[in-house]
């Protein structure tokens, strides 16, 4: 027992030392130069997709690595947050705002040999109601019939006016799929998108290999590897022993120093659709008193919140509008860091709450920054980490038995949740709503007029804090461009890479 | 007296007097709070008030070690605790009773305990209950339990067949008497080895669950969570893990050596065989 216990005790020192090692090479480096059509590049992500089928299984991993790549939609969302024109020429929509009439570009295949027509497009968009088996199929609940209007037009009718159709569409939700290219999607897509698939190991990694019959200018890259991993550290190490070219993701930005050399390594930091929110609970006290929000928003240093737990990378954004949206305005200035005004606000009172966080990384750095800020001025937090997902999604965000929490929202454009007062902010403003239904109503102008009225609004009720947009950083060997700097759409987007 | 000092024990006494003093100072004062973030010393160097530098929250490396010290010796204690109070008394029955069936009984259930690591017992109960030190030092000390038990038994089946104790048997004194008045000062020195060992396990086992973040909650100062911490930083500024790291060793083996200077120091036998030497 006495050996076992000192042998155990070197263990102890060695903990932290065993999380670096594993990892280990792999053999898919692209070897010498070779002709550009049969250049390849591997890119490490840590989330492997169940299946290649998005129309039925949820998670983020599958139109990570083929929307865009392999299926195509009749719109993309540019890198600046803009909808694009991919599968759709143009398109008219009508004065009522109702009838949306896209022109269908000429001579595009699918990767089984057909050809894409408006035929398509109604039969992709029947699929979802018929086929799709996920929830969020409902944000295209508003469309009432696609019709064919010749092979090259498709004419799509809303039941009312929605500015986010166009938006929806880009998402995997737009995905057009070949009539006869759906019997086996789990395993084989069939997309007119520049790459096909071409080999799956499960556990390992997906090949995809470039479409000879692309449409559009062809990709650079003839073969990219999605390299998948289990841990952050063995996808660090694999960059640092050359077995992949590319971290499409960086878990821990502490973990950039690593890959500081600017000789052998070049790191990209973007923006995501994620705003980490310091949400509190404006159902219960205290914190239904806005004065006791507007305290806590004065109260945070948000620029040293970001330094010291997230090592400065992120973007300090005020409200719920990351800064890729149309309508983002900085709200940074609302609520400055003022320890007497907090104080001020709090009229000298003390309180007692709990800050209920997942047990994720940002989530216990950033609380225990809040915790030390907050209690400056008086509002003593106790740090409670609940296992994620599981527990918290269970008490805090079902059941709203938190006074604070912190997690980073990520779905795009959620700003809107602020509207339903039984989501867990349990936040309440008839105001807020009526805002959010005349910007999906009106005009684009109209949009984002009452998108930043929304947003302001929001700010100024202190409805929760938002401590910082999340950082998209990337790291690619030296040599390796075109990648897409913000991760603001559902994939990672391989169709501009290239390696010198 | 009852022997002589030896190496282990008095190697383990300083290391582990070094941790009790470290906790107890630490009452009283720290160099710095241990808790308030300062972005203005962020990743601070050693020097300059700053004994060991300070970690990417600006925090005293050196502060937290000393409260971090106390949560180990609290965890300790309570889990120990809990072991012995349970423990013992299991095995005192169990070696004591006449009926076979309840010896058994008592140790069958102490395999079935004994079977189930303390870490996962930990991460089961912190997953239903809420992760915590309470929950921590409740698991571990559960899952000390059988270590003590049977400990317990083995000592307490040896004395019972010295004369002593038939003598006693043989005046007519009742069981219960019995065991507290003869059993156990005489199965203590088995069980005092016992517990300094367990409490090693105890220490290795919260660092380990604080690293999984299963532990002492944040910001509380823990050694496993500073480990944790550390480990993005690991390459860049190697010593916010070599110093949460040492600590944990050094407390550890001090309590190991604590333990094997101990059962020498005390056992009658073996200071006997060095008599004759």
């Amino acid at each position: 027992m006495r050996r076992i216990g000192t042998w155990i005790a070197a263990g102890g020192l060695l903990l932290s030392i065993a999380a670096c090692g594993g990892g280990g090479g792999s053999e898919t480096a692209g070897g010498e130069q070779q002709a550009p059509q049969a250049q390849t590049l591997s890119v490490g992500f840590v989330a492997e997709p169940a299946n290649l089928d998005f129309t039925s299984t949820e998670g983020a991993a599958i139109p990570q690595a083929l929307l865009v790549n392999v299926y195509e939609g009749l719109v993309k969302l540019d890198q600046d947050g803009k909808i694009v024109p991919l599968l759709a020429e143009k398109w008219e929509v009508s004065d009522d705002l109702k009838t949306y009439t896209f022109t269908l570009r000429p001579d595009v295949k699918f990767t089984n040999g057909a050809a894409f027509t408006a035929d398509d497009v109604v039969f992709s968009f029947e699929r979802l109601k018929s086929d799709w088996k996920l929830k969020i199929t409902s944000q295209l609940d508003v469309v009432e019939k696609v019709e064919k209007k010749d092979d090259a037009t498709a004419v799509v009718t809303l039941s009312k006016p929605s500015n986010s159709f166009l938006y929806t569409i880009a998402t995997r939700l737009g995905a057009m799929f070949s009539r006869t290219g759906v019997s086996d999607l789990a395993n084989t897509p069939v997309g007119t998108g520049p790459y096909k698939l071409g080999e799956w190991r499960r556990g390992d990694h997906i090949r995809l290999d470039s479409n000879d019959g692309y449409w559009g200018t062809k990709p650079q890259i003839g073969s990219v590897t999605l390299k998948y991993f289990k841990d952050a550290t063995a996808m660090n190490n694999a960059l640092l022993t050359g077995g992949i070219d590319v971290i499409s993701a960086v878990q821990a930005p502490e973990s950039l120093q690593q890959f500081a050399d600017p000789n052998r390594f070049e790191t990209i930091e973007g923006t995501t659709n994620g705003e980490v929110v310091l949400s509190m609970n404006n159902g219960r006290p205290p914190f239904d008193d806005k004065k006791v929000r507007q305290a806590v928003r004065h109260a945070i240093d948000h620029r040293a919140l970001l330094d010291t737990a997230w090592a400065g990378r992120g973007q300090l954004i005020g409200s719920m509008v990351p800064p890729t949206d149309p309508w983002y305005e900085d709200r940074t200035g609302d609520y400055p860091y003022d320890v007497a005004k907090a104080k001020e606000l709090l009229g000298g009172k003390t309180y007692d709450v709990k800050m209920r966080i997942p047990n994720l990384p940002y989530a216990v750095a950033s609380a225990q920054v809040v915790k030390s800020q907050l209690a400056q001025v008086g509002i003593n937090a106790e740090i409670e980490p609940l296992e994620f997902p599981a527990r918290w999604l269970d008490s805090v965000f079902t059941k709203a038995d938190y006074d604070l929490s912190i997690i980073n929202h990520v779905e795009p454009r959620d700003i809107r949740i602020f509207a339903d007062k039984s989501y867990y902010f349990r936040y309440d403003n008839p105001e807020f709503g009526k805002l959010l239904a005349a910007a999906d109503e009106g005009t684009e102008q109209e949009q984002t007029d009452n998108y930043k009225a929304a947003a302001k609004l929001l700010s100024e009720d202190a409805a929760a804090d938002f401590l910082f947009g999340f950082p998209n950083l990337i790291v690619a060997k030296k040599g390796v461009t075109g990648l897409p700097k913000n991760a603001i759409s559902e994939s990672f987007d391989f169709t501009g890479l290239a390696k010198q | 007296m009852k022997g002589r000092l030896n190496a282990s024990l008095v190697s383990g006494a300083v290391l582990v007097g070094l941790v009790v003093a470290m906790a107890l100072v630490s009452f009283v004062w720290t160099p710095h709070d241990p808790v308030l973030v300062d972005a203005g010393n962020k990743l601070h160097g050693p020097g300059d008030g700053y004994l060991l530098g300070a970690d990417k929250f600006g925090r005293d490396t050196f502060s937290q070690l000393m409260v971090g010290a106390r949560t180990t010796l609290y965890v300790g204690i309570v889990a120990v605790g809990i072991a012995a109070l349970i423990g013992t008394p299991l095995g005192v029955i169990a070696g004591m009773t006449r009926w076979r069936w309840l010896s058994e009984l008592v140790m069958r259930a102490n395999d079935l305990v004994f079977a189930f690591p303390a870490l996962l017992l930990a991460v089961m109960l912190g997953a239903v209950y809420g992760a915590g030190t309470l929950t921590a030092m409740i698991a571990i000390g559960v899952a000390t339990v059988p270590a003590f038990a049977r400990v317990a038994r083995a000592a307490t089946m040896q004395v019972m067949v010295t004369d002593y104790i038939l003598a006693a048997r043989a005046a007519g004194r009742r069981r219960l008497p019995v065991a507290f008045r003869h059993v156990l000062p005489n199965i203590g020195s088995m069980l005092i080895v016992q517990a300094s060992v367990s409490f090693a396990i105890a220490i290795l086992a919260e660092a380990a669950l604080s690293f999984l973040g299963f532990g002492t909650r944040p910001p509380t100062p823990s050694w496993g969570r500073m480990l944790q911490e550390s480990q993005e930083l690991l390459f860049s500024t190697p010593r916010l893990a070599l110093w949460p790291g040492l600590a944990i060793a050094l407390a550890v083996l001090g309590f190991n050596l604590l333990g094997d200077g101990l059962r020498d120091y005390l056992d009658p036998k073996l200071r006997r065989i060095r008599a004759e030497r």
